[in-house]
């Protein structure tokens, strides 16, 4: 380190961004795994569904299983624009 | 009609994800309606260096089996609009790719685009040739080292042999030597290969030197394509390498070591 | 539309012929059983061409039957006939087999019999056909991992030979080029053949099966126009 650094402005920490879109993903990757096939198809005709009346972006619903021991429960998460 | 252009190396870990990121920006960024395919399924990286790893919905695999088509599974890049990226499946294996399935969608995407990026995996298996088998150009990514200098060369040996052009007697494939995580002070020192002496052994002709550069990792970190990075030396050798690409004549940066006196020291370079 | 059922290739086969000169039952079956003894795994369900040119003139009739069963008791499968003679035509005709035309029955005898297999059948019926003097030339480089041989003469390559690539010719193998992998020449056992380059950093030399790797190579030259020869059973390498 030289002495110029306690002056320097902490740069930005990528490694904390990449940390952050890691544990993103690879916690989706997982949860993915045992989902079953017709989700994504499921999601994209559901998201074409609420874009004839809301303009949304893909990434603004999510459709995920969950398989606990005696029910299973299909979530549906629907985030909408600001102004709506 | 596209020109399909592959980024293979045989070696693995030499850098063909991060080449095929920059030099599909690049071209993007000059105006090319450019889309950048990922071909090693079962193990997609492609999006995580493009940064669009929470916007896959469809994959290539999903279209080579009919359960989607390709607009569906292209991705626009949010920083240009002429820049697209098909990702590579991470549930499925290389079973799944068939040379008439590959054929349709290159087939297709030529009709709009005018550039094809498929970025190898490595090895010289199923998954990298038929990623080389469509080639009109190839960019071979080599580190000066010796295992990825002969990988390299038994790569040019399958894309002369194993290659649609080869196949049917066509005009070969246009074959680029790309020098990655090139340290012209170890060079200078007699401890790496040079550039000569990685063209001598290669005999190609020589697409572009990119330096051993930080900027690179921080680039895969934020899901930014080291050539967005006008100040890295990386991100400029790259955008001189697609000027050589689109057959323009540029002098070769980043060759020579920097001589770092003591206030550069003291500054905090390395 | 239905899914396509078959595809038509171009292809070359390897086969024996069998040139007739005369035909008596008796005579012909002891003599083929005799042949057939001489190498049986080698001969087993081989494809054959009979050929009826050498029949002497007076002969004027053969039963075909009886030749083609000799044959198949011996494990042989006469494919196709290949006869000039007009008088043996229907004959041919009724056993239902091809009858080869001129240029079929060059395209399949040129293809050489197997080194292993020649020493066992040269004074027989059997008749092999291998080119002479004939060089190939190979003016790409030659990559890691690939294999190029020139069979029945010299290889001549017009560009460098990279390390993992390996180049034989029962010739001489000439590069015009650095020769960094390996090269074999006179595979077959042609003591004569040498190898020239004009740059040797190879990994292997050979010439008819003596062979020299490239620890000793550097001590003798390197990284100069070079040949190698054999004499009296010693590898010779000498600048050129």
């Amino acid at each position: 380190m030289s002495i110029f650094d306690y002056f320097h402005n902490k740069k930005t920490n990528t490694a904390s961004l990449a940390k952050e879109r890691l544990q993103v993903i690879v916690a989706h990757e997982r949860g993915k795994r045992s989902q079953p096939n017709y989700l994504p198809k499921m999601q994209q005709e559901i998201i074409e569904v609420i874009k004839k009346y809301i303009p949304i972006d893909n990434d603004q619903v999510t459709v995920t299983l969950d398989n606990s021991d005696n029910c299973s429960i299909l979530e549906l998460n629907v985030t909408l624009p600001d102004n709506t | 009609m596209a020109e399909i252009i592959v980024v293979t190396s045989g070696k693995g870990g030499v850098g063909k994800t991060t080449t095929s990121a920059a030099i599909g920006s690049g071209l993007a960024l000059r105006g090319h309606k450019t889309v950048i395919i990922d071909f090693d399924v079962g193990l997609r990286n492609l999006d995580l260096i493009m940064g669009c790893e929470r916007r896959v919905v469809y994959d290539f695999v999903n279209v080579l089996n009919d359960e989607a088509n390709l607009n569906q599974a292209l991705i626009k890049d949010k920083r240009n609009n002429l820049l697209f990226i098909l990702p590579a499946s991470q549930t499925r294996d290389k079973d799944a790719l068939t040379q008439e399935g590959v054929q349709k969608i290159l087939n297709e995407l030529a009709e709009s685009f005018d550039y094809i990026i498929c970025d190898s995996p490595a090895g010289i298996e199923k998954g990298a040739q038929m990623a080389l088998y469509f080639a009109d150009q190839a960019i071979v990514v080599t580190n000066p080292e010796v295992s990825s200098v002969r990988d390299s060369d038994r790569i040019l040996g399958i894309l002369q042999s194993k290659s649609l052009r080869a196949e049917t007697g066509a005009e070969p494939v246009k074959e680029h030597l790309l020098l990655t995580r090139y340290n012209p002070s170890r060079v200078a020192d007699g401890e790496m290969l040079s550039v000569a002496d990685v063209e001598d052994i290669l005999a190609i002709p020589l697409l572009g030197v990119i330096p051993e550069s930080e900027s690179v990792l921080k680039a895969s970190n934020l899901g930014e394509p080291v050539i967005f990075d006008e100040t890295a030396d990386a991100g400029q050798a790259y955008s001189d390498a697609v000027s050589r690409l689109l057959c323009e004549e540029v002098e070769f940066r980043f060759l020579e070591a920097e001589k770092k006196g003591l206030f550069k020291r003291l500054m905090g370079a390395r | 539309m239905s899914d396509t059922c078959f595809q038509l290739k171009g292809s070359v086969v390897t086969t024996f012929i069998l040139e007739l000169y005369t035909f008596s039952l008796s005579d012909f079956t002891l003599q083929l059983e005799d042949k057939i003894n001489q190498a049986p795994m080698f001969f087993k369900q081989s494809p054959v061409v009979i050929s009826l040119d050498k029949i002497t003139e007076n002969i004027t009739e053969i039963n075909l039957d009886e030749l083609l069963t000799a044959c198949r008791r011996f494990d042989l499968q006469p494919m196709a006939f290949k006869c000039s003679h007009k008088r043996f035509l229907d004959a041919i005709k009724a056993t239902g087999l091809t009858l080869l035309s001129e240029n079929a029955l060059r395209n399949l005898t040129n293809t050489p019999v197997a080194a292993e297999a020649s020493h066992n059948i040269k004074n027989t019926d059997v008749k092999e056909n291998t080119q002479l003097h004939k060089s190939k030339l190979i003016s790409r480089p030659v990559r890691s991992g690939q294999q190029i041989y020139a069979e029945g003469g010299d290889l001549i390559i017009l560009s460098q030979v990279s390390e993992g690539a390996e180049v034989l010719a029962d010739g001489n193998i000439h590069i015009y080029g650095t020769l960094r992998g390996r090269a074999l020449a006179g595979v077959k056992g042609n003591t004569n053949a040498r190898v020239f380059c004009t740059k040797m950093e190879a990994e292997l030399i050979s010439v008819a099966g003596h062979f020299m790797l490239s620890d000793s190579l550097r001590e003798k030259v390197w990284k100069q126009p070079a040949q190698v020869y054999l004499d009296e059973q010693i590898l010779h390498v000498e600048t050129v």
